[in-house]
């Protein structure tokens, strides 16, 4: 997939995001989020930096565009960014030093992909949810939420994943 | 050198972390929400004319259940009208005029959320209609929250399905009242609190709002006990559905006390 095809993929895949926040309602219990999986998206040999300020811009449009309290997606995007490129080089580092390389489900491996996912969504969520929840409501509400919700946005991504090598 | 410089880098990035993570709390903290709807103005109002449209075309299929809903709110108030009516052949010798306490102002909702734990809703109703911030928001048939900030032509409505929201409401018979919060489960479902333990509710009991805050008319029918429980051994908490359905709530009321500048002028007396 060219760098082209790519950018169209990434804001394909934030309108979905905006179409779920705004119009999908799945009730108190899940929440889907398709933010991991944009974070995920950008490109691998990004700076630390850049991945942040865009993690951190991305989460403030959504929140914006989606009327939610802002600042939510924000934190939630920028605790994701940080630890990306650790757990990148820790599960799924092929040595790939392409400046716009993106991660393919093909190339990582199923098992080692899914893991990648798994993790970033479980950290955008737990601080979303956290921030959201915390001292306003109990315990199991918000341990249930963030096992719900990880797990499904987890299944979509790995659908979007999919469909991204498809069309590479 | 390039230790040094990576070493640089890596503080750089967490400095950057930091900044960025206390700024966006910093925004939750604040209630960003309701400071986004004031500022950027007229990208607010373009975007609520996007969900003017949608609001449209979901409504456009909800016509009927909406007209039941109309027919049967307008049933009650020709009920309450007639009462009004008997009430005034009585009086017709007064010679005084009384102010009413309350008044109302129609509004359709463009947009509307129930499942998340801050929800809030955008009327098309804004400053130029008279709508200001700390109006209450209700329909014949309970509450829907507090306007929390207003542009020129719609108004961001802080829902009573949120985090931290709380109504004053009272149970019909005894007139027992307490706090009502949402426990942030389901949008069907709130809870009354602080309910002494020697008042008797039984499911079915109605709920109102108890008119002790300024916010709010008396005796608006809010719901039904549903689950009775004594809480922590003084008081009982009641679980009570509602009678409004959140999601296919359309049409609603703003609510203006009339008495509120002077209400609010004997606290400011108070030392």
């Amino acid at each position: 997939m060219n760098k082209s095809h790519s950018i169209l993929f990434f804001v394909l895949v934030f309108l979905l995001q905006l179409v779920i926040s705004n119009y999908v309602n799945l009730g108190p219990w899940i929440m889907l989020s398709l933010m991991p999986f944009l974070i995920l998206q950008l490109p691998v040999q990004r700076t630390p930096h850049i991945v942040l300020l865009s993690a951190f811009g991305l989460g403030l449009l959504l929140d914006w565009l989606s009327a939610g309290v802002l600042g939510l997606n924000a934190f939630a995007a920028v605790v994701a960014a940080a630890p990306r490129r650790l757990l990148y080089r820790r599960i799924i580092n092929n040595d790939r030093h392409d400046e716009t390389w993106i991660p393919l489900l093909r190339d990582a491996g199923f098992g080692k992909y899914l893991k990648y996912l798994l993790i970033l969504t479980g950290i955008y969520l737990a601080a979303y949810i956290l921030l959201d929840c915390v001292s306003v409501r109990p315990f199991g509400f918000i341990l249930v939420k963030f096992v719900a919700s990880t797990l499904a946005s987890t299944a979509l991504g790995l659908l979007l994943g999919y469909a991204f090598q498809r069309r590479s | 050198m390039n230790n040094r410089s990576g070493l640089l880098s890596t503080i750089s990035a967490i400095l950057l972390f930091l900044v960025l993570a206390s700024l966006s709390i910093l925004l939750v903290v604040e209630n960003g929400v309701v400071q986004r709807f004031r500022i950027l103005g007229t990208a607010r109002d373009i975007q609520a004319w996007g969900w003017t449209r949608t609001s449209n075309i979901s409504s456009f299929f909800n016509l009927r259940s909406e007209n039941e809903r109309l027919v049967a709110e307008n049933l009650l108030l020709q009920q309450r009208l007639a009462r009004y009516q008997a009430a005034d052949r009585q009086l017709d010798s007064a010679v005084f005029l009384v102010e009413p306490d309350f008044s109302y102002l129609s509004a359709t909702i463009v947009k509307n959320t129930v499942d998340r734990q801050h929800n809030h809703l955008v009327i098309d109703r804004g400053s130029k209609d008279g709508v200001e911030p700390g109006l209450g928001v209700i329909t014949a048939r309970g509450v829907v929250g507090i306007i929390g900030a207003v542009s020129d032509h719609y108004a961001y409505v802080i829902s009573v399905l949120g985090a931290g929201q709380t109504v004053s409401a009272k149970l019909a018979g005894s007139g027992a009242f307490g706090p009502m919060t949402w426990p942030g489960i389901r949008p069907d479902r709130m809870l009354l609190q602080e309910i002494p333990v020697h008042v008797q509710a039984a499911p079915g009991d109605t709920v109102l709002t108890s008119g002790y805050s300024t916010i709010y008319p008396p005796d608006i029918p809010v719901g039904s006990v549903v689950t009775a429980r004594v809480s922590q051994g003084s008081s009982q908490e009641l679980d009570v559905a509602l009678f409004e359905d959140f999601r296919t709530l359309h049409t609603v009321y703003v609510v203006r006390n009339n008495h509120q500048p002077e209400i609010e002028e004997l606290y400011e007396q108070v030392p």
